[in-house]
């Protein structure tokens, strides 16, 4: 049996081929973003092809594989002019991720992707007509997503309103955004921040006033998506917390460490730069958390608990 | 001849011919299957033809009149991708929905043959907005709802120790970042929700499932709010101080009553009796004051008192 790595690559230049075909002097950089292969691998692929055709081979019946310097022409392919269908799992994996973006808040392009998914809905027939998917309805604004966005593509730096739910406080800040992504449902930016002299991740959705510097940057290449959200510090405060049933979603959304079962509840430490936010998340928990470490913390919580109350003067 | 070589010679053959053609035939035009020992290049043939059927193309088997040999062809009708144009913008869109996934970006790759590579090039040189919607065993669940089965895991609720569910796969759900799978609970024999990164196992299959009530509402139980907790099925007044208004109040539905002159934001929001919701309110800290229902108001000032006075 062929090794599936022999397979996967096979299967590519079946869709590679026709688009190489269709597209005469299609630079190796273009296919290599476009099917996500690294260009020596390309090449490499594109030379095998060269050997194949339709057999037997007589003269003219062999495929031929044209370079010049970074571009490369494909003819005489007939039965490879037009791509393979998309596999089962292919159109299943392009629409649940399509379905995502299309319930990430505030993007703008999710109503055109709704419009191409029905495409491939309607072109791919029963592949995918059975497969009901829904998304959380209104897709919510998201704060300057869109400016950011176009910030990033242009390198241009921006001056940002941010409030910090960390250590609570709303500052002006200068940044160089680069990457764009979202994460467990929320839009962030990683960007060069001025004022730290460091990269900082701010959430876009406690991001207002967007000011445009006119400056340009040049990025550092930062990293996007897959990166941690949170990132150590050096001063951190370790916090140990025995959630109840009811709070162990907290485990889902923080970075927690040393979890550990503990008759139904979980223990958890959160180790984090500021108590702020700690402490209002203590308070929205309530009962259902308990704080064993450190001491402050606990006091924070009710200091906290004593503050708002303040709103309440009833109480 | 090198597998890749073999593999393209004959699927381009299978493609070409206009009628199917018996193993001898094939061996005759491709000299990879041409061996002295004629058995061993017919199980070599095999492998690659069931290779082939196993990635979805469609090999297709006939007898000939006699019916003493078998025949191959592949059904250009179920090989070829059908026609399917996409304008700038859909390009785009599919583009981060493609981005960071081989079989997506296959996908995307096929569907590109027919756009203008200006367009395409634009799309390409933009590094997209991605969208992190991974989770472990989101295809199998897909394929699973798919083809309408009954499937059973291992499930660890939020607030409830693990179990195994039996479910009929009927849907799937996006939503605040996470994925759902809709099905029928055998056990508690109604329709629930099952966030895949709370499944703690492989998934299992137990043949085919019940088919979905018609009147399935996927979105049943994602219209709550943050709190993540019931629907929402009351309306209340919340004043929220200028700091965090702007993204508080999308996180509940909420709309905007009126600007109070020292700044704060008065808005109506989706609430619920449950205690998650007052919850959700207190997190906010002395940044937040629920001004309406009263019942409600006193609730969560008793629960207030009450953290304040914690050990």
């Amino acid at each position: 049996m062929p090794r599936p790595k022999i397979v996967e690559r096979v299967e590519r230049l079946l869709s590679i081929v026709p688009y190489v075909v269709r597209h005469p002097g299609v630079t190796l950089g273009e296919l290599s973003r476009l099917f996500d292969v690294k260009e020596e691998a390309l090449a490499q692929d594109l030379r095998v092809v060269l050997l194949t055709g339709v057999p037997p081979f007589g003269p003219g019946d062999y495929i031929e594989v044209t370079f010049e310097e970074d571009r490369v022409w494909i003819g005489m392919a007939e039965p490879l002019t037009r791509p393979v269908r998309l596999t089962p799992g292919e159109a299943l994996a392009l629409y649940l991720r399509g379905a995502a973006v299309v319930g990430s808040p505030g993007l703008v392009e999710a109503e055109a992707l709704g419009t191409a998914l029905e495409k491939l809905r309607v072109g791919l027939g029963d592949d995918l007509a059975s497969l009901p998917v829904a998304t959380a309805e209104s897709a919510r604004p998201s704060g300057p997503l869109d400016a950011i966005r176009r910030a990033a593509r242009e390198h241009e730096r921006l001056e940002i309103e941010h409030y910090s739910y960390a250590r609570d406080e709303v500052t002006t800040r200068t940044i160089d955004p680069e990457q764009v992504f979202a994460q467990l449902g929320a839009w962030y930016v990683a960007a060069w921040d001025d004022r730290a002299a460091d990269e900082r991740l701010f959430r876009i959705d406690r991001i207002r006033g967007v000011r445009p510097t006119g400056e340009r940057f040049e990025p550092r290449g930062l990293q996007g998506l897959g990166r941690d959200l949170y990132s150590p510090g050096e001063a951190d405060i370790r916090a140990r917390v025995r959630l109840r049933p009811a709070a162990r979603w907290v485990a889902e959304y923080y970075h927690v460490e040393d979890a550990a079962e503990a008759d139904g509840a979980l223990e958890v430490t959160i180790p984090t730069g500021d108590l702020a936010w700690l402490s209002k998340l203590l308070l929205r928990l309530g009962a259902d958390a308990e704080v064993s470490e450190p001491d402050e913390l606990v006091a924070r919580r009710r200091e906290l608990a004593a503050t708002t109350l303040g709103r309440y003067p009833e109480a | 001849m090198e597998p890749r070589e073999r593999l393209l010679n004959l699927i381009q053959l299978l493609l070409h011919t206009t009628r199917p053609l018996s193993f001898d035939e094939i061996a005759e035009r491709l000299p990879a299957y041409e061996h002295e020992d004629r058995e061993s290049a017919k199980r070599m043939f095999e492998r690659d033809k069931e290779t082939l059927r196993e990635r979805g193309l469609p090999v297709i088997t006939t007898s000939d009149p006699f019916e003493t040999e078998h025949l191959y062809v592949i059904d250009r009708d179920r090989y070829y991708l059908p026609e399917m144009s996409f304008d700038e913008g859909e390009v785009a869109a599919l583009f981060i929905a493609a981005h960071g996934d081989p079989s997506a970006t296959l996908a995307f790759g096929k569907l590109m043959w027919g756009t203008d590579r200006d367009v395409l090039r634009g799309v390409l040189d933009t590094p997209p907005a991605a969208v992190d919607s991974s989770v472990e065993r989101l295809f199998e669940v897909g394929a699973a709802v798919r083809e309408g089965r009954l499937v059973a895991f291992a499930y660890r609720p939020a607030a409830d120790t693990e179990a195994r569910r039996e479910v009929d796969a009927w849907g799937m759900a996006y939503a605040r970042g996470s994925w759902y799978l809709i099905g029928r609970d055998r056990a508690a024999d109604d329709v629930r929700h099952f966030r895949l990164s709370r499944i703690t196992s492989e998934l299992e299959d137990l043949g085919e499932g019940r088919p979905a009530p018609e009147d399935l509402d996927l979105h049943q139980g994602l219209r709550s709010g943050h709190w993540g907790l019931g629907e929402p099925d009351l309306t209340a007044t919340i004043a929220f101080s200028p700091k965090v208004a702007a993204w508080a109040l999308p996180q509940a539905a909420g709309a905007e009553l009126e600007e109070r002159p020292d700044g704060w934001i008065l808005a109506e929001v989706a609430a619920s009796r449950d205690d998650a919701f007052l919850a959700w309110v207190r997190g906010f800290g002395p940044d937040a004051e629920l001004v309406a229902p009263p019942e409600l108001r006193e609730r969560l000032v008793a629960s207030l008192k009450e953290l304040r006075a914690a050990p």
